[in-house]
């Protein structure tokens, strides 16, 4: 099943895993909108200009990183291989642009945030779904029952962790009765994920370890986990609109 | 939930949180995909020994101490043609600084006879080896091509490339970086 599942997204068809994601969050993130007060129009303007400014904000930031391997060739900026991509400008291009979009359309941040939720969601299980078929963000050796096989050894099947608990995620927020405080359901999403990264790294083979073993992702993710707990209980202390 | 009792369960979250990092640590402070061999980066690229047209052999970890591009093509795949040019142009630029490029024809799957005729097409300066038992594509895991590896001094792979055409500047980042 494994073999079959990673055979046909094999890269770089895992991408479709994205794609569909996108596609399904997006969906479900329209049938709540409107309880978040935000229109279907703004909430497809802000998903759809952020995936713009994802795409194109990666290809550019990749390239600034890389500008003299350009300069020979600067045709190869527009090269169709996705291999010339930056996930962090990328991410940060879409964050942006998002901001400009809410301010000029005078949308607040934390009921789009919740709006949007549901889309978040969605498509973190399918980062882990991709991660899966790819290959990537692979566990370590281990000898339990459920250990899969990936890179010639018995691994911990991290992406699975990975999709189980996203899954779970998603299921909890979806289902969760609604909170008129606004901020919260975008928070409890955030601090469910950053919560469940924490546990799952420990798994993971490919980590970047600093001192003496500690996994540089774990120290980062319950960093997050403070400011977000902390923009928790200031959201919780408002009174609902 | 009252405010202190949300403040206690943060702390503890924290406080289990930290613990748990501690707890797992790797206390053998190597990543664990080192020393093992496996087509993906961090790991040591699968060795193989391979005859080019004319009957040279080419080992792999003979190579230690040389950055190496290892491309997995074939003459009927689109996007392997596509790249040959930008492959062989970065050859011309890098190979001084102790770049090897080896690109292997997936000859099990390809017809052999086409295989000369397209190095001369495209004048192919680097070495071309024939993977005739697929055996190479079995060890790198070969699910598309082209599927290109990028092999550091160390023999460790640094970065996988799957799917073309490769630009010259893909290339460039690339290659420099396994030429550090």
């Amino acid at each position: 099943m494994l073999i079959l599942f990673r055979n046909l997204f094999s890269p770089p068809r895992h991408m479709i895993l994205l794609v569909i994601a996108v596609w399904v969050g997006l969906t479900l993130a329209e049938k709540r909108a409107e309880r978040n007060n935000i229109s279907r129009d703004d909430l497809n303007n802000i998903t759809f200009y952020g995936l713009i400014a994802f795409i194109i904000g990666g290809r550019v930031s990749f390239v600034l990183q890389n500008i003299p391997a350009f300069l020979k060739t600067p045709l190869d900026v527009i090269s169709i291989n996705t291999s010339i991509f930056d996930p962090v400008g990328a991410m940060a291009a879409a964050i942006i642009t998002g901001l400009v979009y809410g301010q000029r359309r005078k949308l607040l941040a934390w009921p789009t945030l919740d709006s949007l939720t549901p889309f978040f969601a969605i498509t973190v299980i399918g980062v882990g779904l991709s991660h899966l078929a790819a290959g990537t963000a692979f566990g370590k050796e281990t000898d339990l029952a459920w250990g899969i096989k990936l890179w010639n050894a018995m691994r911990h099947p991290t992406q699975i962790y990975e999709i189980l608990a996203s899954l779970l995620t998603f299921i909890l927020l979806w289902f969760k009765k609604h909170d008129p405080r606004s901020g919260i359901l975008f928070l409890t999403f955030a601090a469910l994920t950053t919560g469940s990264q924490l546990f799952i790294q420990a798994f993971r083979g490919d980590s970047l370890l600093i001192f003496n073993g500690l996994r540089q992702s774990q120290i980062f993710a319950w960093a997050v986990l403070i400011i977000i707990f902390i923009l928790l209980e200031l959201r919780l202390k408002e009174k609902p609109a | 939930m009252q405010q202190h009792q949300r403040i206690t369960l943060y702390i503890l979250f924290l406080i289990t949180g930290a613990a748990w990092i501690i707890l797992s640590a790797d206390d053998t402070a190597m990543s664990a995909s080192s020393g093992n061999t496996a087509p993906q980066a961090g790991f040591s690229a699968p060795d193989f020994t391979l005859k080019t047209p004319q009957g040279e052999t080419y080992t792999l970890s003979e190579l230690r101490g040389h950055a190496i591009l290892v491309n997995l093509w074939a003459t009927w795949c689109p996007p392997c043609r596509a790249e040959m040019p930008a492959i062989e142009k970065i050859y011309q630029e890098f190979k001084e600084q102790g770049l090897v490029v080896l690109a292997i024809n997936m000859t099990y799957q390809d017809d052999p006879f086409a295989v000369v005729p397209f190095i001369n097409e495209y004048g192919l300066t680097f070495p071309i080896l024939l993977d005739e038992t697929g055996d190479v594509a079995s060890a790198y895991q070969l699910r598309s091509l082209p599927s290109s590896y990028f092999i550091n001094r160390a023999g460790i792979i640094q970065d996988v490339v799957i799917g073309g055409p490769m630009s010259e500047a893909l290339l460039r980042t690339r290659i420099e970086r396994i030429l550090q």
